[in-house]
């Protein structure tokens, strides 16, 4: 399977416009996904992130995870994705990302207008790309505030800011301790080190609070909060929703949408947004499970 | 035969009607006047060490368990060859670099500029100096001790009684070569005594340099035998912060061969801070052995960088039931160099609990690190707990690093668990930096040495956790790949 990917009809194919070190499927996959997801109406220009037919596979075992995904995403909308157990949301948000264990085999992703799978993951982030993480990573040995500040310099070297110290830094950081609700000693802690679910996700949304994106992907930051810290990051969250700022939720719940009101809600299936509407769709899946769409 | 057995052929090394003499010493010639069976176990070349050793500390009179310390001691190297790559605990560790040495012992002459040390004065008290294993006290500050507490040379304590009780502990125990080469020729034994209930709030810092050092290639090596003795009262309570340093000159040659020993009565507690960041071209043999009465609480924590062989013994001994034993060690490898840790924790009475984290960064091709961590869980010793856990970091292609964790269990009602792993950094870890904007090779820096600062977090003094911190941080530098 795997060396078709480097087949000569391949090379040949694609030599004009896809640089021959990354690996992209020879197949021209057709995006006659069940649903079709309309193009938009406005201009080109409104268009923060086109994800076009893209697949991916598990780069250890090349078992494919992602099979054609289309997705539109414009400067201010919230799109919501939801989907059984194992669908491939969390795929899809650490694709986009650009995690490694993951290897892109077809399609295009477009950010901002620059080749976003041509990005290390780092430009991405300084980019203003921001995922939160399903299950955030521990790291015995990092404080968080050390973490905090060095991923805030690195966003401010990007924007041609001069870095901030140590304590200019606390000053910065600390106000925004209070928005989603976290002790200050938090940042003395190592970063995700024995922070129990819901604060893990927290501190998922601080760092979004610190770090600010035009983009943020948010992978299940409703599992496992309670009420009121559910209400604290979704308080957070509409914060850094501007019109230019956008927001993609994964979520299995409709009680973080009536929080955050999106603009769309996609339906992922085997790999594939199979179905995309309103608020209704949730309101459907809440009531009647996966049955009642597929 | 046992050891005993056959050195009850040897003449006995000091008569008791002779106080405080020298030892005869053992001469290859007096050896081989003896049965055959013993002289194929004495090696000429161990013998002719201690022998130099033996010259070298002064004959006036000294205390009573200094007497028998060495008596013990030139007696077992009567027995003793130099450790092979046949040995077990030798397997990894090669010594041939002290072996081809020309080893000569330092004598501390009093005349000896000690004003260009007086940089080294320690702002922190309470402290001492130990220069090339002797005791200087121009450099150091015991103001701040609590009644009752000593600290000093055994030669300069005037209580009989407390004598008498430091003799009970004088070689109980028997450790290798190195720990015997000790005995004969430490100068002195640095006392520390902690009596019943006294809490001693700030810990003491022994700061131990070589002075003494040779150039890199000059073949000859200084070595110098220090010695303490922790002796803790019931439910009495010290920190000791033990830190090794070579002066200045990244490559010199000399041998530090220090021991430790630590008594612990019941409901005693002792917090031991052991940092050992001596040249590259130093060796560095170390023994700590711990006994600990019921109920006591023994930490270490031990950074260790430097030497180009550096090899720590931890033996920890339980007397009683309800002891506390926690062992964490960083041990770091940057250049052609190795980092030994043997340790072996008996427990022999019930509800004991362990743990044990040891880390190793080798960060050089040329690098190596061992660590043979033996626990032994008797029979008596129901529901103990006990944990260790090894976990190593290669950054070079062909740094090696043997890890034998061996736990052996006898008792039947435990709780055992233990762990090693050799890994690279962790994939995710690393995603989650460069996730938040931080590029791969600040977070392989930030990485590898939060891999390093578990173990510096458990430094109980925040001033040292910082200063360790730094130095650690400065040695990977310039390891770090620049990738
Ligand atoms: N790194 C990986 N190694 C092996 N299998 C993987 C890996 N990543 C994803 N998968 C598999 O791919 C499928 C999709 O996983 P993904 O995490 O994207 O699902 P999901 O839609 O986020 O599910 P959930 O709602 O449970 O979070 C699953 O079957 C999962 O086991
Ligand atoms: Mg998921």
């Amino acid at each position: 399977m795997a060396t078709a990917f480097f087949s000569p009809t391949f090379t040949l194919r694609n030599s004009t416009s896809i640089p021959q070190s990354r690996r992209r499927s020879c197949l021209v996959r057709s995006s006659q996904a069940s649903v079709a997801v309309e193009t938009p109406s406005s201009s080109t220009t409104d268009l923060l992130l086109q994800v076009k037919d893209l697949s991916a596979v598990i780069a250890e075992s090349k078992q494919p995870i992602l099979k054609g995904v289309n997705l539109t995403v414009r400067h201010g909308e919230v799109h919501a994705v939801m989907g059984k157990n194992g669908s491939g949301k969390s795929t899809f948000a650490k694709v986009l990302a650009g995690h490694p264990d993951y290897e892109v085999t077809g399609g295009s992703v477009l950010y901002k207008g620059l080749d976003l799978l041509e990005m290390e993951p780092e430009e991405r982030a300084t980019a203003g790309l921001f995922m939160s993480f399903q299950s955030p990573v521990e790291i015995p040995g990092v404080s968080n505030i050390d973490f905090l500040n060095m991923a805030y310099n690195a966003r401010r070297r990007k924007l041609g800011l001069p870095e901030l110290g140590p304590i200019e830094f606390y000053g910065y950081v600390a106000p925004k301790l209070e928005l989603v609700n976290m002790k200050i000693d938090f940042l003395n802690r190592n970063v995700n080190e024995g922070f129990s679910g819901g604060e893990k996700k927290r501190n998922e949304i601080l760092q979004l609070a610190v770090l600010g994106a035009e983009f943020s992907i948010l992978d299940e930051i409703d599992s496992g909060l309670d009420v009121d810290a559910l209400q604290d990051v979704a308080k957070a969250v509409n914060g850094i929703l501007t019109s230019k700022n956008s927001v993609l939720m994964i979520t299995h719940y409709l009680r973080l949408l009536e929080f955050i009101k999106p603009t769309y809600i996609h339906v992922m299936e085997n790999g594939r947004i199979v179905k995309t509407g309103d608020i209704t769709i949730a309101k459907v899946l809440e009531k009647e499970g996966y049955k009642a769409i597929s | 035969m046992s050891i005993s057995a056959l050195n009850s052929y040897l003449p006995k090394p000091c008569a008791p009607s002779r106080p405080c003499a020298r030892p005869p010493r053992a001469t290859p010639t007096k050896l081989f006047s003896q049965p055959p069976t013993l002289a194929s176990l004495s090696d000429p070349h161990v013998l002719r060490l201690a022998e130099t050793l033996e010259d070298s500390i002064a004959s006036s009179s000294c205390p009573p368990p200094l007497q028998k310390l060495r008596d013990i001691s030139s007696q077992s190297l009567l027995t003793t060859p130099w450790p092979s790559r046949k040995d077990e605990p030798f397997r990894f560790t090669d010594t041939s670099f002290i072996r081809n040495s020309e080893v000569h012992p330092v004598t501390l002459a009093p005349t000896q500029n000690l004003d260009a040390l007086s940089g080294l004065a320690d702002s922190i008290s309470p402290n001492i100096a130990i220069i090339d294993g002797y005791l200087v006290e121009s450099l150091s500050n015991l103001s701040e001790l609590p009644d009752g507490v000593f600290v000093g040379r055994l030669s300069d304590l005037n209580s009989k009684g407390l004598m008498d009780k430091v003799s009970k502990y004088v070689s109980n125990f028997q450790g290798d070569l190195f720990w015997s080469l000790n005995g004969v020729g430490a100068p002195d034994v640095v006392l520390v005594y902690v009596p019943e209930g006294c809490k001693v709030e700030k810990p003491l810092h022994l700061r131990f340099v070589s002075m003494n050092r040779s150039y890199k290639g000059s073949k000859s090596l200084p070595i110098s035998n220090p010695r303490v003795l922790v002796l803790v009262e019931k439910g009495g309570d010290i920190g000791i912060v033990e830190e090794y340093v070579g002066g200045d000159g990244d490559d010199r040659c000399y041998w530090t061969n220090s021991v430790m020993e630590v008594v612990l009565s019941d409901g005693a507690k002792v917090s031991h801070s052991y940092i050992q960041t001596q040249s590259l071209g130093a060796a560095h043999v170390k023994w700590t052995s711990v006994c600990q009465g019921s109920k006591s609480v023994y930490e270490l924590t031990e950074v260790s960088t430097g030497g180009k062989l550096s090899r720590h013994n931890v033996h920890v001994k339980q007397e009683g039931p309800d002891t506390v034993t926690e062992l964490s060690s960083f041990h770091l490898s940057i250049g052609d160099q190795l980092q030994d840790l043997h340790s072996k924790l008996v427990l022999d009475h019930p509800r004991g609990f362990s743990r044990q984290l040891h880390k190793v960064i080798v960060a050089h091709s040329l690098g190596q690190a061992v660590f043979d961590g033996n626990v032994q869980v008797n029979r008596e010793a129901q529901q103990t707990d006990a944990g260790q856990l090894s976990r190593s970091l290669l950054l070079e292609p062909r740094a090696t690093v043997n890890v034998k964790p061996n736990l052996q269990i006898i008792a039947d009602d435990v709780k055992c668990s233990h762990g090693a792993a050799i890994s690279d950094l962790e994939e995710d870890q690393l995603f989650y930096f460069q996730a938040r904007g931080i590029d791969k090779s600040s977070a392989r820096k930030a990485l590898i040495f939060s891999f390093a600062a578990e173990v510096i977090e458990q430094f109980p003094d925040a001033t040292l956790q910082k200063k360790v911190g730094n130095v650690i941080r400065t040695l990977l530098t310039p390891a770090l790949p620049s990738r």
